[in-house]
């Protein structure tokens, strides 16, 4: 779900480019020496984890992992996504220089919404409740990921009822294999790691 | 410092999980060639699934767009070598903003304008060389026909080669990239407090 160059007209870049920025900025501001190592950690995770692809009909999405990134690291998510998305983008052609911007916001706004949504529910004392809700977690994300590339496929002029159909079905078997996949990770942190969680 | 080991190992797990796995990456390829008179483009994701319906756009070396179509179910979409000088830009854009071009140069499509220009521009020679001459126009051909026959696929394999690039290299030096990154943060951060 990397944006090409040259798709995106240049409002639409310009917006993301501007608040992905401002973004970038508070997270820092915010972010603590010792929080670094993690961030940098599960940047890499979102790095290597874009590049495992789940086959589907005409075209090919791949996972996205904004949700556990969103309930790990909170704000600091922008910039983990940021960097990741930079270096794929030399390294491997995804996406643009010019799209940085906006593909960084697609990704880590849902994160930092389901974030403030999920936070708190994660940690609950009840197991299976903090399973559901990891998994609703992931599934929001990468739903809300899916609608803001509709969105700015659309606010470049693109027909809106074909672009919206078809970029939710596209993702629906990631919605719910990322709600899976996050449900499990959440869980292990709980029985193993439950320290993590407590940031 | 434990809480880092997990993540460390989570990471290192997925690590290998990658390299087990036919990792494929979500990017569109488009890449083209001569046969004949016309020109072949295929279209295709990394993964290897056909781009069916997509648009194609040809450009000239000014920007100027020549003409435009769809690709059929096999990803190919063909047109006859244009007249205009130069290279040809070849744009496809699939699903869901992918977006990839292709250029093809003068020196290949100069390849089937130039010879057909050959033809056209032979004079009729007198009876007996116009034998021997027609002979050797015939053979020429002949053996042009085949070669491209035989090459094509393997010139299909070559680009197509030149296109699919994830290595592990490149993976591992962006989590060192990602890392060193992070790191100057990291200093400049601790400067702060």
């Amino acid at each position: 779900m990397h944006i090409s160059e040259g798709i995106l007209s240049a409002p639409v870049l310009v917006t993301g480019a501007g608040l992905t920025a401002m973004a970038v900025g508070y997270s820092l501001k915010k972010m603590e020496h010792k929080e670094v190592p993690k961030v940098a950690i599960l940047s890499s995770v979102f790095f290597v984890a874009s590049l495992i692809h789940v086959p589907l009909g005409p075209s090919s999405v791949h996972l996205i992992l904004n949700g556990i990134m969103g309930t790990l690291l909170g704000w600091t998510a922008f910039p983990a996504i940021l960097v990741a998305l930079a270096l794929q983008g030399v390294l491997f052609q995804f996406g643009g220089v010019t799209t940085l911007g906006v593909n960084t916001l697609n990704m880590a706004l849902p994160a930092i919404i389901c974030f403030y949504l999920f936070s708190k529910g994660i940690r609950s004392e009840n197991n299976l409740i903090a399973l559901i809700l990891a998994f609703a977690c992931g599934f929001l994300a990468v739903m809300l990921s899916g609608i803001m590339v509709a969105a700015a496929l659309v606010f470049t002029g693109e027909p809106f009822i074909q672009v919206a159909k078809l970029v939710i079905i596209a993702h629906l078997p990631v919605m719910i294999l990322e709600g899976v996949l996050t449900a499990f990770c959440i869980g292990f942190l709980r029985k193993v790691r439950p320290e993590i969680l407590n940031v | 410092m434990k809480n880092k080991l997990y993540l460390i190992l989570t990471f290192i797990f997925l690590i290998i999980m990658m390299i087990n796995i036919p990792v494929f990456a979500h990017k569109v390829n488009v890449f083209a060639y001569v046969e004949g008179d016309k020109v072949y483009s295929e279209s295709y994701f990394n993964d290897g699934k056909k781009c069916v319906d997509s648009k194609i756009e040809v450009f000239d070396n000014q920007e100027n767009k020549l003409l435009e179509g769809l690709t059929d179910e096999e990803g190919v979409f063909s047109f006859e070598v244009p007249q205009e000088e130069g290279d040809l830009k070849i744009v496809l854009t699939a699903s869901m903003g992918h977006r990839a071009e292709y250029i093809i140069s003068a020196d290949e499509l100069g390849d089937t304008v130039g010879s057909i220009k050959e033809e056209l521009e032979e004079p009729v020679p007198v009876v007996s060389p116009e034998v021997s001459s027609f002979d050797l126009k015939e053979i020429q051909s002949l053996i042009e026909n085949a070669l491209d026959e035989k090459l094509k696929p393997i010139m299909k394999e070559i680009k197509k080669s030149q296109e699919d690039k994830i290595s592990l290299t490149e993976t591992i030096g962006g989590i060192g990239y990602i890392f060193g990154i992070f790191g100057i943060i990291a200093y400049f951060l601790s400067r702060k407090r």
